[in-house]
């Protein structure tokens, strides 16, 4: 069990590593945690050695999964997840790669299609490792490396279905482990994952991009989870993220954001979220002004959610009226409307199909042949 | 925002270099007093994801080492990013190379390649690829410290073990499997650190005298380059190890540290001697370049009247009064275009119908008027800039070489130019806030267009030809040249526009210059062409590898640097690289056309054409899925 650290280092024991690590987390508060700070640190590059392996030594499968146990036993995951933004520099790097290595081990005889064991152990028993993970966008220290561990995580449906559905102590939050989730239950808008409509608007830039890669692949990734999710929460979700995220001050929170509502909208996953969504006058007042916008990346993102709603055979009455009242208006603006895009031909194409549909609208809004199914 | 606040803490002085990616000050953190460089990148003049950008941030942030340039903060401003990072005072080895005999001494090149090798062996451990090791990408502080810079193309492994595949690097530093697309590792930035160690023993890199795009067939054709002429065996022998073609014979950094070129290197204080004579060589040069310094963009959007917003008001009658769409004025974006289609038609009697370089020359006109309308007009309006000229003083600033021939018919096309309201005009709206801070506010539509001819084609043709050029001499007479148009833009864009609209319709006579850079303007018909706008033949024009583009009179034709063709350009860069790798005399034409990173042949637009249009109908096809009922 015990194995070397390179030459003429001191044998440590894989299992003794997280028990040191803990006692020195659980020590950070009290007097010398400086000091205690710089000793976890070399306990924690030891970990990673252990996990990585190095050019002249390879690591075992038996090591790692010791090493996996061990850390699942002193709870040391959800330790380290919630102290991350108070480790040095090099222990924040060296705690990422930790979590990656062990959220992904599977001993070599799983089969690949189950989850890797520490990973599958936080899902159903100490999901709050994740819900600390995403808090580490709370410090501009701890964003960088939580982001990367949740990014690499998020490829699990079941831990995106963790951060979705956490809702504090509510029945049927994830708070109870992944098959504890209702998930008919609208979210009261409490949990983790509505945070990050605080963390991208209001955070600076490097937490804010960061924690904006996240939220989007939390709400791209998974085809099943997500078109359900955004069914049941459609008011609560919209509203947010047209106040907040589309309205944002922030140039790249609003461009990133209009540019993901779009591809939300087009995903044929998505299909009835898009229809809803389309069928709202409003929705479309805050897309008109998008075009009108004083920055030209911000028009033409706003451009690609404008021209679903005109390409709507089914549109609602609302939508037509504001687009009549608006026709000749529109029909102008969109024959010069970002015109020194001459090389994207197929900007140049959607502009002149929506165009023409526009001129083709019937003079009076006239009900829809098909009213949109209900979400 | 908090990020708006982050800026206050900055003081940004002159400016100390521009790339595509935007332009670099110099600054002082107010707080602490400490000198930092700042990199300001306008992200609304780029298609491209900004994840790729946060990307290479969170490359730069996760770094600390002495070998490597301290990233220490970015934030936005407005549509602007602003990365603060250490400010190396004692420049890049590139511009040590510059003075006399253009190369290093031996002891020197073993000293930057220690410290070098030390900045990878971090970097590599870190699991991350520098992937641009290059002369201009290492900068020395005042005591000769030496730090790899620019992370524009890092990037960061997952998994120490895996590969790369992507193509990026600058051609000549390249490593032959990066160029082959093979997959690649940190052994390639050992590639190019040999490259650049002969690139400083001999003053440019293998393969300078070829176009860029030709050294990316040479390279892994070749055998290695080696080390020539009076060296010690130690230094061709690193060299030669560090030019493995095979990566795998490579060693690492950590290896080559050990090498006996490396372990008897001095220390770094000697090349506090590159430094000084580096700044004996400014001080001899007669004329100190005056960098401009930072001027806040004020963006100045003219208010909307209330009928331009849309109307979402139910109650209104349904059908919009006519006035309302006609009183609309043209958006910002595409007034100048507006500008420019106008004055295109109003500007048509001014052409010489017969051969215009006569008429040029006995015109005897002088442009006093016009500057004199122009200055009149400002003073009512604004307090002049500070680093304008009087206004009434003659301006002889362009054309001041005493040859009476050189007098040029100078008067505004348009007589309403002069009587312009003092209410924002719609141009304020197009301010670019990359461009030189301006010292002269331009009123006619030629010194728009002149002004814009500079910002979108002149200065990035230039820029993007200065980085590529490695020949010394070359560089400095480009240098030149840029400042000359940037000292003319400031002062007298307008003289910009005639330039370019007289070299235009000079060119035009010439039945084979106008082959070369005219296409399909034949002299013949060139009476009838004059007539028609001349904005794309203009930006062509000034870049000079003449492209395959099929000039559109009634499109303008964006410059090749324009952000817009980034995208293009880069699929079309890839599709160069393949089919290049099949046919070295295919890729050599292309070459020609294309300036590296590679403007569009035309098959490869042909190739962009289809592919969104097959991008279109399948996007049309979705819709007809979705609402089948359409």
């Amino acid at each position: 069990m015990a194995f070397l650290f390179g030459r003429g280092r001191t044998r440590t024991n894989t299992i003794d590593l997280s028990k040191q690590a803990k006692d020195h987390v659980l020590r950070l508060d009290g007097p010398g945690g400086l000091a205690k700070a710089e000793e976890l640190a070399k306990v924690l590059n030891q970990m990673k050695l252990a996990l990585q392996g190095m050019p002249e030594y390879e690591s075992t499968p038996e090591q790692v999964y010791l090493l996996v146990t061990g850390l699942i036993e002193e709870d040391l995951l959800f330790l380290l997840a919630q102290n991350l933004h108070r480790l040095p520099f090099e222990a924040r790097k060296d705690t990422q790669v930790i979590f990656s290595y062990v959220l992904r081990f599977r001993l070599p005889t799983a089969s690949p299609k189950t989850d890797p064991v520490a990973l599958s152990y936080v899902v159903n028993n100490r999901p709050e490792v994740l819900l600390e993970l995403c808090r580490g966008y709370e410090h501009k220290e701890s964003a960088t490396p939580a982001g990367t561990v949740l990014r690499e995580v998020l490829k699990s449906e079941a831990a995106a279905a963790i951060i979705l559905y956490d809702d504090g102590e509510q029945p049927g939050s994830s708070l109870k482990g992944v098959t504890a989730i209702d998930r008919e239950r609208p979210q009261t808008g409490n949990g983790v994952f509505w945070r990050f409509f605080d963390w991208i608007d209001k955070s600076s830039f490097e937490v804010a991009a960061d924690a904006f890669t996240t939220f989007r692949e939390l709400l791209t990734k998974h085809k099943e989870l997500v078109p359900r999710y955004l069914a049941v929460n459609f008011e609560l979700f919209f509203e947010k993220y047209n106040s907040i995220l589309v309205q944002s001050n922030s140039y790249v929170t609003k461009r990133q954001s209009i540019k993901l509502l779009g591809e939300i909208l087009l995903d044929r996953s998505n299909y009835n979220v898009m229809t809803a969504y389309v069928d709202r006058g409003e929705h479309l007042k805050i897309c008109m002004n998008l075009l009108r916008s004083d920055r030209k990346m911000v028009q033409y993102e706003g451009f690609h959610v404008f021209k679903v709603f005109v390409a709507n055979p089914h549109k609602s009455i609302a939508v037509q009226k504001i687009l009549l009242m608006n026709r000749d208006k529109l029909l102008n603006f969109l024959s010069h409307f970002l015109e020194d895009r001459t090389d994207d031909e197929q900007f140049i194409d959607e502009r002149e199909f929506l165009i023409k549909q526009i001129k083709n609208m019937p003079p009076n809004p006239i009900p829809p042949s098909r009213q949109p199914q209900a979400v | 925002m908090a990020d708006e606040a982050i800026a206050g803490h900055y003081q940004v002085l002159e400016e100390l270099g521009r790339g595509s990616f935007g332009v670099v000050y110099k600054g002082i953190e107010k707080a602490t007093g400490e000198v930092v460089a700042i990199k300001h990148i306008d992200l609304e003049s780029t298609d491209d994801d900004i994840q790729d950008i946060q990307a290479e941030i969170s490359v730069l942030s996760t770094c600390a080492s002495s070998y490597v340039t301290q990233y220490k903060a970015s934030f936005l401003r407005g549509s602007k990013l602003w990365i603060v990072m250490e400010y190396l005072g004692g420049g890049s080895c590139l511009d040590l190379l510059k003075p006399e005999p253009c190369s290093f001494n031996e002891p020197h090149i073993a000293i930057i390649c220690r410290e070098l090798l030390r900045g990878l062996e971090y970097l590599h451990a870190e699991g991350k690829i520098h992937r641009d090791i290059k002369a201009a990408n290492v900068l020395l502080s005042e005591s000769g410290k030496v730090k790899l810079a620019d992370f524009g193309v890092a990037a960061q492994l997952t998994n120490i073990k895996s590969q790369r595949n992507t193509f990026v690097g600058t051609p000549f530093w390249m490593a032959p499997e990066v160029i082959q697309q093979a997959g690649y590792d940190f052994k390639a930035d050992i590639w190019s650190l040999g490259i650049t160690a002969l690139e400083m023993a001999n003053g440019e890199p293998p393969h300078a005298n070829l176009h860029p795009m030709k050294a990316l067939f040479h390279i892994p054709k070749n055998p290695p380059p080696r080390l020539e002429g009076n060296f010690s065996k130690d230094f061709k022998d690193f060299i030669t190890q560090c030019l493995s073609k095979n990566p795998e014979r490579r060693p690492s950094a950590k290896e080559l540290l050990r090498h006996r070129f490396i372990k008897s290197s001095g220390k770094i204080e000697a090349l506090q001697e590159l430094i000084e004579r580096r700044r004996t060589y400014d001080a001899t040069k007669t004329k100190k370049r005056s960098r401009p310094f930072y001027q806040e963009t004020l963006q100045d959007f003219s208010p909307r009247s209330e009928e331009d917003e849309w109307v979402f008001d139910t109650v209104r009658s349904v059908v919009p009064r006519k006035a309302t769409v006609k009183s609309r004025k043209p958006s910002s974006i595409f007034s100048t275009e507006e500008a420019l289609r106008r004055m295109d038609l109003k500007d048509g009697p001014l052409q010489p119908s017969s051969p215009a370089a006569p008429t040029m020359r006995k015109s005897t006109v002088l442009r006093q008027p016009s500057g004199a309308q122009m200055s009149g007009n400002r003073s009512t309006r604004d307090p002049p800039a500070p680093a304008l000229r009087r206004p009434l003083q003659p301006d002889m600033s362009f054309g001041n070489s005493g040859s009476s021939q050189r007098l040029f018919r100078r008067v505004p096309s348009d007589g309403s130019n002069s009587g312009r309201p003092s209410s924002p005009s719609p141009f304020d709206d197009v301010v670019d806030e990359n461009k030189h801070p301006s010292a002269v506010e331009v009123t006619s539509k030629e010194a728009i267009l002149g002004r814009r001819l500079y910002s979108k084609a002149l200065d990035p043709a230039l820029a993007e030809l200065h980085a590529q050029t490695s020949s010394m001499a070359k560089r400095e007479a480009l240098a030149k040249l840029s400042d000359a148009f940037a000292a003319l833009d400031a002062v007298d864009p307008e003289g910009a526009y005639h330039l370019f609209r007289n070299l235009n319709s000079t060119i035009a006579q010439d039945s084979k210059l106008s082959n070369a850079f005219l296409h399909n303007q034949g002299s013949v018909k060139e009476p009838v062409e004059l007539e028609k706008p001349q904005g794309t033949v203009i930006i062509k024009s000034s870049n000079p590898p003449p492209s395959n583009l099929p000039p559109s009179p009634t499109k303008f034709v964006l410059a090749a640097n324009n952000p817009h063709l980034k995208s293009h350009r880069r699929r079309q860069s890839a599709a160069l690289a393949n089919g290049g790798a099949a046919s070295p005399e295919k890729a050599e034409k292309a070459a020609l056309q294309a300036k590296y990173p590679g403007r569009a042949a035309q098959p490869g637009m042909e190739h962009c054409k289809q592919l969104s249009d097959v991008l279109y109908s399948r996007w049309v096809d979705g819709l007809r899925l979705r609402w089948p009922g359409a």
